[in-house]
Parts: structure tokens; C-alpha cells; sequence
């Protein structure tokens, strides 16, 4: 269940456009929420059709209690239309069933809203008879075309909707969400770091393979803090067995990276910037150890070992040329 | 003379051109005869397939269907010819022709086959009789070859001119069935094809004999209504009347074709269904037909095929008309998978003459405005016969390339 | 929610209320029924959106008394296996009651516990506005539908045309259905003023009157029509149907009836169905079942059809009267025989405009019933 004001944290932009236009009681015929996976889209959808619906509305907030706001989170609201596309495609029986939507009444009053899921799916056919609908739009009837590829949906259409762009989330309201999720506040800090997508941000927190990686970047630094001459064969009989292709390389990568960013904040002092919470110990250790200059030495070799494997350099060779230049 | 006709039954012949397109060639120039000689689709290019051969071809295994250097291959002095459409419809026409001076019971099957319902010719002698002097004519007006099957019903009588080749005939009487048509392996049946008969084996069925003798259900459960149908066939009933009309309700007008790669390009499809819906639309333009079915074939990559179509409102013709209806089709039945080809046809075919024109109670104000002019031409049709002001379409020239055995036919007797 | 209640008037109303239910619903909920229990008695609903039914069980009537220990509250149990249970019960009442969501039905030993839903997820259906509303006999509306609503199209090309008109003008309540190759209206007059009714022109699916039609008993008690913003209304004693509307302006149709006439025909209708019945049997289905009609001198009418495959059919009738210009028309079969066996009298007036215009064909002597064809053109 989302609010506006969550909405305003998460997609303040598109909150604030949708937002006014509710105020001023301009709500649009069609609009296009286009984003990626996790920007909310759905979420935006289902809290404009409450604000439609809710009879209790509080300037622009629904209430979410009433028989209105209920239905619609149910999926029970008898006004309110859903296509979720099954499969490749949006079938032929829920092109129907829209098409007899557009031309029947509605149950409960003349107010409608169509939500239609992953409308880049639909078929040309289905498309035009959905233009057909939008360029005679009924007074009170919204549609809400859902799509993380704007670009396949037909120009005709695009040109007929009010399009929202939602930006991906940044690294705080990431976090949160993944709290909300129930992730530690260690982890969600880690993987928002990561990512800026909550559904891969849970995927990856909930991976075993990431576990360990976590683990075998704090023993790297362990290594090459208390033995560094073992360091190589660290790289060659752990890391390189752990880290088996590219992109876990660049997640290894990353990792480090942030470890030695943290080392920064911690030298100076700047601690709330600080990654890895759940090492603090470790960190602080590391501070005392490496000086400032190593350390940005450092962040420009991960920088640059990263590059190299983009540019399809041999990985162990990567990470044994990355080794030898963080022991200096 | 009775005493060779049934007393309850029927005589029918089938009477079959022997390799029809080589023979009509000899007769045009006797220089060929004995000769290996082949019509090819495409003499030069390589990817022409063999249309038909002489005897003396196929006895060096060249086969119909064969590509051509495959068949030059086995046979290097191969003499091979373009199809000449006109010579073969012209021999054809003149061979119907003296079939229908013996009865008017006539069924053109293609163009060089027909059956005949010779029940009602007793006056003319015995059924071996008069089979004799129709070989006989068209030996000596047409320098053509032909078998002839004689037996019950039409299905024996196919399979009996199938016994004897070239110029043979054949009697196959219900009596003669299990020494002359049931130790046959099952695949040589009028009927059953390649599939069919693989079908047919996997349940123990070899000959026509197994089929004679299989279970109806188990028939019916594996090829349907068919099934019951083919077992009738293996135990000699058949019943179906020889009707001179039949060629002309050709139901539907089809093309098809095999895409290049296979393809899941939306913009290729739309093309080659484009292609397609032109094709038929021309097709049906040239036979004055209209359809109110459009079906639809996708074959995938893996070979699944599958055929959907829609029942029309109303009756179509155009190009545009038969490709919005296939892209209907196509885009509610399409599984996203690779397709290697596609069909277009159109079904419930009716000539446009049948045709009648439902008016509109929105535009028929339009149309009433028409109404003296049609008035004028009700007027001298009673007078002068049908309609003369009957637009008259321009003949195309267009040979059709695809099942042009069938547009043949349309031309027989008029 | 609690009461106690005759099994048979639970039953039937079950029946009634099953006939709005479809398991192929986008809307969850509405694969279940509605039941509301309050001091009158009970209600059961049944909704597949395009249609919903409401019957009410009363407490008690003529001083029978079919529910009893009534608790108030509602709610929505599982339509697949509700009716079953209820028409197997062994004894002649049954005992539902509700806990939370659980609902407990009872009758002598036998007893069924079935999850509910929460009623308040239930769409909420528009009530009957008695100021809006009027009345008329159950077995005249049924006629109405009969002779209009087979003339609605069968095609989506124009949805429009997939609902009857109902219209309210100067006082006449008039059914007007077309799918633009034939038009059906009947016009009734009513007793009550409608001038101040805030609708004037609805348009009413034609499969939502088919099924009310289906629903409705043959009886002269009145029924009570009220039309909302997106839904009409129909009540019986203790039947609610209620149908959403089609959304759009219907087509003026009457300019487009002609008002004069060149060739009028009166003619027994019986005679004359007959007759085009026997002609369409030769009439090729590609061809619509065309047959032909010419009207000839001394009050013959000439039935033709020709189906080159079949044969010819050819049939004179006498008829009482043609006056005006001779013609020759060809139209569908069938449209005709819907019109002349929605006209309800054994004679006809049949008003023709010419060959390529639409003909009218009335009772003879009321104008109330109006069936109007388009003919066909041949080639």
C-alpha cells in the first residue's frame, strides 16, 4: 500500500506532476508510466485509480480504508480494469473483454480506469483497437499503460498519453524499500550500494554466491593487510574459484571498491558515508594500516582493473596485476 | 447385352491419361516417342523440379517432384521441356469431350483423369466394349495413351486403372477383390497418403487386406472419420455418385509459402503475408469468385503446423481485405515461436454472380439514387437475356504458378 | 449473519439469481453470491457485470412465514458449490449462519462449513429511484423485447447497434432495435407522465433483454422500470434485474423511415409467411435467402426464389389489395419472416418506396408496431 507521500520520496517528479494535476482536477484521459523493473509503476497506477475512486479523499490522499480503496488493492473493484498480459502476449480474450469494457457502462458509476500491465506487449491488433478507444475518449474514463520500453509501444498511441517518466531509485529510498522488505539495515545499506533496483537488490541479498563474495573480499583485505606474500595464491586457490566469470568479477570489484571508499570516510571521519556498517572493527583497523595516498592509489587500480575487464583482458590476470599494485 | 450390367449396381470407368504432359508432347512432335522425355517447372534453373516424364524416363527413375539435376543425373539424354499450358488444355478439353459423346456422366478429377457413370449405356454394348473404342479414339484422334479402370464405384474403378499402365484396362469386380486389390501394401490405396499409411502400420496394418479387416473404432480413433471411410474403401464400398459438376465447386483459393530463413521478424511476416493475400485476391479476381473464410497456416521451425481461420459478415476479394483478415488471425494465434511458413487461404467461395447486395438502412440513400439505371438494366435483361451490361473483366495474363492443374479445369467446357 | 429458512423459496431463488453468475469473470468476486439478511428478509445477488439479479426472500407473506431468527449481515459465499449444497439438503429449512468469514449451514444432521468472502467487496449496485421510475404490465414489456430485440446486430462493427433504444417521448415508452439491414420498433403508451424523468433514451444490450426476457414469468402484474446513469433497472414483486447500459448515442433512425409509399400491399400474414417460408427453402444461406416479390395485377402477389444448384420455386398469392406502382423487390427470407411474425395480426399493411428502398410492414390499423427491411440488390 503506498501513499502519495511515499510516492513524493520515491518518483518526487512524477508524484508531484500527478499530484497537481489531481488537485486541479485535471486527470488525464491516458497517461504512459514508463520505467524500469522497481520504479513503482504499478504501485503509481493502482494509488491514481484509488484517488479517483476513494470517496474519503483527503485533498489528494486517498484513504485506503474505504469499500473503494479496498476493491481496487483486491482487485475486486468492479470499475476498476486490469490487463495483465498472460505470457508472451496480451491474449485475444482480454482485448475483448477491454473492447466491451469501452463500449458498457459502468457497474457502480460512469467512472472507469483501465490499467493495462506490460502494454508494449500488446499485438498490433490489440493496439489499434486500443487507439481506436483513446481518440474518442469518454469523459470519465482513464487508462493507465504500464511499460519498461516505451520506444515499442505504437507512436499513435505514445502521442495520445500523458507520459511519465519514473527515474530509477536512488540509493536511500533503495534502501528503505529493501528495509521494508525485511533486509537488515547492514545489508540494505550493501546492496543499495550495489544497485538501484529493488527487485534485483532483493535477489541479490537473498543469494548465497553474494554471501560469500562479501566474505572473500573482507579475507582479501585481511590477506593482503597480514600476509601479503600469501596474497596471489589467496587470488588463485579462493577468489578466482568464487569469482568464475566477468560480470561476478565486476561485483567482486565493486565490493572492494566500496572497502576502500569506506577506509576514506572513515579516515575522515565521515562515517554516516560509511558502506560496510557491519565491519567497523575491521575498517577501523584498515584506516590505521593503509595511508590516505595508498588508499587512492588503490581506488584508481580497481578503477582501472575494472576497465580492463570490460576491455576482455584475461581475469586472473586482472586481479594478480590488481594485487601485486595494492601490496606496494 | 444386359448381362454385363448389375442388376442393382453401377458401371463406372476411370479413365487416366498416362504421364499426360510427356504424351501430349510426343503427339505434338513424334520425334520424342521413345524417348526419355520430362517437363520440368524450370528448365534452367537448377531448382526446377519435374513435373511429369514418359514411360521411357521413368524407367530410368526419374521421378515426379525430382530436382532436375538429380534427374539428369540418372538420366543424362533427358529431353527436357517447359510446360506448355495451352497444348495440355486443349488435349484435355478434346479428350473430355469424347468421353461426354458416350454419356453425360462425366467427372473431370484434373486434367487428365475423369470418371464415368456408364450404368445407363447398355445400348452401347458392353462396358469392355465400349472402354475398347474410347481407348481406341483417343489413341487414334489424339495420339494420346490412356487406362482405363472399370469396377462398381468410383474408388475401384481408380484403382483398377492404376493396375494396368499404359493402355491398359482393367475390370475389378467386389469378387475379384482379394486376389487383385487386397494383397496390395496398404500405401498403394486411392487415399492414403505417406502419412496415412505410417499411421496405419504403427497399428499393424500393411496391407489393404489388415485394413479391410481393421476395427472401425480403432480406425476412427486414429484418423477420424476418415478412418471408417478408407476401411469401407479396402472392402470395395464406395458410394459416392459421379458428378459432373464437382469441379466447379472448388471451395476454396490458396497460396502458401516458405519463408527464406526461419523467421520471428514481424515486418517479414507482414510482407510475405502481403505477398500472399495479392496472390489469392488475384486468383480469385481471375475466377469471378468471392470467399467469406479466411484460414490461416503457420508451420514453425520444429514443423508444428497449425490452421486457424474466421467465418466472415461478409463476402471478400480484395488484397486488403484478405490481408487485414490473415493479420487478425496471425497476431491472436501467433505463439511468438520461429515460423518457416505461412498459407493464406480463402474458403466458402461463392461465384460473385451469386452474389446479392444486402442494402443499408444508413447509406441506402445512395444507392436508391442508382435505382433508375438498374431499373433500365432489369428492364433489357427480361428482354434480351442476361444482364449485357455485365462489366467485363479483363483477362489477366498471369499464369498462375501454383495448382494450376485446378485452373484448368475451369476452362473444360466453355 | 444468522436466519432460518424455508429450503424450496432458497432454492428457487438460488435458481434465479445462478442465471447472472459466469465462472469466466475478470472480477474475482463476482464468481460469488451475495447474501444479506435484515429484518425483512433475505436478499441473494448474483452479478457477471453486464447483468445482475437480486431476489429477495421476504420474512413472511400472505401470512406465511418463510425465514425466521433473523441476525442481520451479509456475506458472499462461493457460487460453484452453494446451490448444490442447498438443493441437497435433507430437510425442508435450513440454518446459514456466519462467524467472521466462516459460514455454517445446517439442516437436520447435515452440516457444511464453507469459507465466505466479505460482502463489502461486493460491487454496489444501484437502488430503484421510485421518482424516476414507471410501470408497466410484465407481459407487455415481454413483448417488446420479443419484437424488437432480434433485430439488434449480431456484429461489433457498429456496438451501438448491439442494444435496443428504449426512449421515453411524449408520453410513449418505444423500442427501436437495428442492425442496419432490417429495424424492429414498438411504441407503447403510458400512463404515467414522463416528462420530468431525467433519462429520455437508453440503450439496453440486446443479450441482457433476451436474458430478461428468459427470466420474466407471462404475467399481467406490473414490473417497475427505473433507469441510473449506467445501469437500468427492472423489478418484479421480488426479482431485481438490473443490466449496465451501452455507452453512446443511439442513431436517429426516423428520418431515415420513409413516409411515403408507391406500392401498398394488404395481405393475410399467415399466407404470406408461409409462402416466403416455402420459397427460402430453395434460397441459397450465401445468398441471405433471397427471395423475390412482385406485385401484380388482380391483388396477386408472385414469391420467387432461384438457387442455380437447386432448383426454382415459384408461388402466387392472393392477396386483399395492392394499390399504386407495380413492383419487383428481392430481399432476405428471413428478415421477412422475423417482421411478420412480430407483428401480432393476421393482417398486414406492407409499404413499399421502390425496389432499392426500405419497405414497412405494420399490423393492419396500428401503427404502434413498426417492421422496416432493406432489400437486396442482385447482380
Amino acid at each position: 500500500m503506498k501513499t502519495w507521500s511515499d510516492m513524493s520520496q520515491v518518483q518526487p517528479l512524477v508524484a508531484k506532476m500527478l499530484m497537481n494535476s489531481i488537485a486541479k482536477d485535471r486527470i488525464s484521459h491516458a497517461y504512459l508510466f514508463h520505467g524500469t523493473k522497481g520504479t513503482g509503476k504499478y504501485e503509481l497506477s493502482l494509488l491514481l485509480a484509488k484517488t479517483i475512486f476513494c470517496q474519503n479523499r483527503e485533498s489528494t490522499e486517498p484513504c485506503h480504508k474505504c469499500v473503494d480503496c479496498h476493491r481496487i488493492d483486491s482487485g475486486n473493484h468492479p470499475d476498476v480494469h486490469q490487463i495483465i498480459p498472460e505470457g508472451q502476449s496480451i491474449k485475444k480474450e482480454q482485448i475483448l473483454h477491454l473492447q466491451k469494457e469501452f463500449r458498457y457502462t459502468g457497474m457502480e458509476s460512469n467512472r472507469k480506469v483501465y490499467i493495462i500491465k506490460d502494454a508494449d506487449k500488446m499485438t498490433g491488433n490489440a493496439s489499434n483497437r486500443l487507439l481506436k478507444f483513446l481518440e474518442e475518449p469518454s469523459k470519465l474514463t482513464t487508462a493507465i499503460l504500464l511499460t519498461e520500453n516505451s520506444q515499442s509501444i505504437l507512436q499513435t498511441i505514445r502521442s495520445r498519453c500523458q507520459i511519465m517518466s519514473l527515474k530509477p531509485l536512488n540509493p536511500t529510498n533503495i534502501k528503505k524499500r529493501l528495509e521494508q522488505e525485511g533486509l537488515s539495515s547492514s545489508n540494505a545499506t550493501l546492496v543499495a550500494a550495489l544497485t538501484n533496483e529493488v527487485t534485483e537488490g532483493l535477489e541479490i541479498s537473498k543469494d548465497e554466491w553474494f554471501a560469500n563474495a562479501r566474505k572473500l573480499v573482507v579475507q582479501l583485505i585481511e590477506v593482503l593487510q597480514e600476509k601479503p606474500n600469501e596474497a596471489l595464491l589467496f587470488i588463485h586457490n579462493q577468489w578466482m574459484q568464487h569469482f568464475k566469470d566477468r560480470e561476478q568479477l565486476q561485483r567482486g570489484l565493486d565490493l572492494l571498491l566500496i572497502w576502500f571508499k569506506d577506509i576514506i570516510y572513515k579516515q575522515v571521519d565521515h562515517e554516516n558515508a560509511i558502506i560496510f556498517i557491519s565491519e567497523m572493527e575491521r575498517l577501523d583497523k584498515s584506516s590505521m594500516l593503509w595511508s590516505r595516498k595508498q588508499v587512492t592509489n588503490t581506488l584508481g587500480e580497481i578503477m582501472e582493473a575494472k576497465r580492463k575487464l570490460d576491455q576482455n583482458v584475461n581475469p586472473a590476470l586482472v586481479m594478480e596485476q590488481l594485487t601485486l599494485h595494492i601490496q606496494r | 447385352m444386359s448381362k454385363w450390367y448389375p442388376k442393382n449396381g453401377r458401371v463406372i470407368f476411370h479413365v487416366d491419361m498416362n504421364s499426360f504432359y510427356a504424351s501430349v508432347e510426343m503427339a505434338y512432335n513424334p520425334k520424342l516417342k521413345g524417348k526419355p522425355v520430362a517437363i520440368a517447372g524450370n528448365p534452367e534453373e537448377r531448382k526446377g523440379i519435374i513435373v511429369t516424364s514418359s514411360y521411357e524416363a521413368r524407367a530410368k527413375g526419374v521421378k515426379t517432384t525430382m530436382p532436375l539435376w538429380e534427374a539428369r543425373k540418372l538420366c543424362p539424354d533427358l529431353v527436357v521441356m517447359r510446360p506448355n499450358f495451352d497444348r495440355y488444355r486443349f488435349a484435355s478439353s478434346e479428350m473430355f469431350k469424347i468421353l461426354s459423346e458416350v454419356t453425360t456422366f462425366v467427372q473431370p478429377v484434373s486434367i487428365d483423369e475423369g470418371y464415368m457413370d456408364i450404368t445407363a449405356c447398355q445400348h452401347l454394348g458392353s462396358p469392355l466394349d465400349i472402354a475398347a473404342s474410347i481407348q481406341q479414339r483417343i489413341k487414334d484422334e489424339l495420339d494420346l495413351p490412356c487406362s482405363i479402370g472399370i469396377a462398381p464405384n468410383k474408388f475401384l474403378a481408380k484403382m483398377a486403372s492404376d493396375m494396368r499402365k499404359p493402355m491398359g484396362i482393367t475390370v475389378l469386380r467386389k469378387r475379384d477383390l482379394p486376389k487383385k486389390l487386397w494383397p496390395l501394401p496398404v500405401k498403394e490405396m486411392h487415399g492414403v497418403g505417406e502419412k496415412t499409411a505410417i499411421k496405419l502400420n504403427k497399428i499393424d496394418i500393411y496391407t489393404i487386406k489388415d485394413l479391410a479387416d481393421a476395427d472401425t473404432f480403432q480406425l476412427k480413433r486414429l484418423l477420424g472419420i476418415n478412418g471408417e471411410r478408407l476401411k469401407d474403401r479396402a472392402n470395395g464400398i464406395d458410394s459416392t455418385p459421379v458428378d459432373p459438376d464437382a469441379i466447379y465447386e472448388f471451395k476454396s483459393i490458396g497460396n502458401s509459402q516458405t519463408l527464406a530463413h526461419d523467421t520471428t521478424d514481424e515486418l517479414t511476416i507482414q510482407r510475405l503475408m502481403r505477398q500472399l493475400a495479392r496472390k489469392v485476391a488475384t486468383r480469385l479476381k481471375r475466377k469471378q469468385v468471392v470467399g467469406q473464410n479466411v484460414q490461416l497456416m503457420i508451420r514453425y521451425y520444429d514443423r508444428k503446423t497449425v490452421t486457424r481461420s474466421v467465418k466472415l459478415p461478409e463476402y471478400i476479394e480484395t488484397e486488403e481485405e484478405i490481408y487485414i483478415t490473415s493479420l487478425d488471425l496471425f497476431e491472436n494465434h501467433w505463439t511468438g515461436d520461429p515460423i518457416r511458413l505461412l498459407g493464406v487461404t480463402v474458403q466458402d467461395i461463392v461465384e460473385k454472380d451469386e452474389i446479392v447486395h444486402q442494402l443499408d438502412l444508413f447509406t441506402y440513400q445512395k444507392e436508391a439514387e442508382k435505382e433508375p439505371l438498374y431499373q433500365a438494366i432489369d428492364h433489357l435483361t427480361e428482354k434480351y437475356g442476361k444482364n449485357p451490361f455485365k462489366k467485363i473483366e479483363p483477362k489477366s495474363d498471369d499464369q498462375p504458378r501454383t495448382s494450376f492443374q485446378k485452373d484448368f479445369l475451369d476452362d473444360f467446357k466453355k | 449473519m444468522k436466519f432460518i429458512i424455508q429450503r424450496d423459496q432458497l432454492m428457487e431463488s438460488v435458481q434465479n439469481v445462478m442465471k447472472a453468475i459466469s465462472s469466466r469473470t475478470t472480477i474475482p468476486i463476482l464468481t460469488g453470491m451475495k447474501i444479506e439478511a435484515n429484518e425483512n428478509g433475505i436478499k441473494l445477488t448474483g452479478s457477471d457485470s453486464d447483468i445482475s439479479i437480486e431476489s429477495f426472500i421476504p420474512k413472511e407473506e400472505d401470512g406465511i412465514e418463510y425465514v425466521e431468527q433473523i441476525e442481520p449481515g451479509s456475506i458472499v459465499l462461493q457460487a460453484k458449490y452453494f446451490p448444490d449444497i442447498v438443493k441437497k439438503l435433507p430437510q425442508k429449512t435450513v440454518e446459514i449462519e456466519s462467524e467472521g468469514l466462516q459460514v455454517t449451514i445446517r439442516s437436520g444432521s447435515a452440516e457444511f462449513h464453507l469459507n465466505g468472502q466479505d460482502a463489502e467487496e461486493y460491487p454496489q449496485l444501484p437502488q430503484l429511484h421510485t421518482e424516476d421510475s414507471f410501470e408497466i404490465p410484465t407481459d407487455l414489456l415481454k413483448n417488446l423485447i420479443k419484437q424488437t430485440v432480434f433485430a439488434v446486430s449480431a456484429v461489433e462493427t457498429r456496438p451501438i447497434l448491439t442494444g435496443v433504444n428504449m426512449k421515453l417521448e411524449d408520453n410513449y415508452l418505444n423500442f427501436v432495435a437495428t442492425d442496419s439491414h432490417r429495424l424492429a420498433a414498438r411504441k407503447i403508451p403510458l400512463e404515467v407522465d414522463t416528462t420530468n424523468m431525467t433519462f429520455s433514451s437508453v440503450v439496453i444490450p440486446g443479450k441482457s433483454l433476451n436474458e430478461l426476457n428468459k427470466i420474466l414469468e407471462d404475467t399481467q402484474e406490473n414490473i417497475e422500470i427505473s433507469v441510473t446513469e449506467n445501469q437500468i433497472l427492472f423489478r418484479t414483486r421480488h426479482l431485481y434485474f438490473l443490466s449496465r447500459l451501452l455507452d453512446g448515442n443511439y442513431p436517429e433512425t426516423s428520418r431515415l423511415i420513409p413516409e411515403q409509399s408507391k406500392t401498398v400491399v394488404h395481405s393475410p400474414t399467415k399466407e404470406l409467411l408461409q409462402s416466403i417460408d416455402r420459397a427460402s427453402l430453395l434460397a441459397k444461406e450465401s445468398r441471405n435467402n433471397v427471395v423475390r416479390l412482385s406485385a401484380k395485377e388482380n391483388n396477386q402477389l408472385e414469391i420467387s426464389s432461384n438457387s442455380p444448384e437447386v432448383g426454382n420455386v415459384m408461388e402466387e398469392i392472393n392477396v386483399n389489395s395492392i394499390e399504386g406502382e407495380e413492383l419487383k423487390i428481392s430481399f432476405s427470407a428471413k428478415y421477412m419472416m422475423d417482421a411478420l411474425k412480430a407483428v401480432e395480426n393476421d393482417q398486414v399493411r406492407i409499404e413499399f418506396t421502390g425496389a432499392m428502398r426500405p419497405f414497412i410492414i405494420r399490423p393492419i390499423d396500428n401503427d404502434q408496431i413498426l417492421q422496416l427491411i432493406l432489400p437486396v440488390r442482385t447482380y
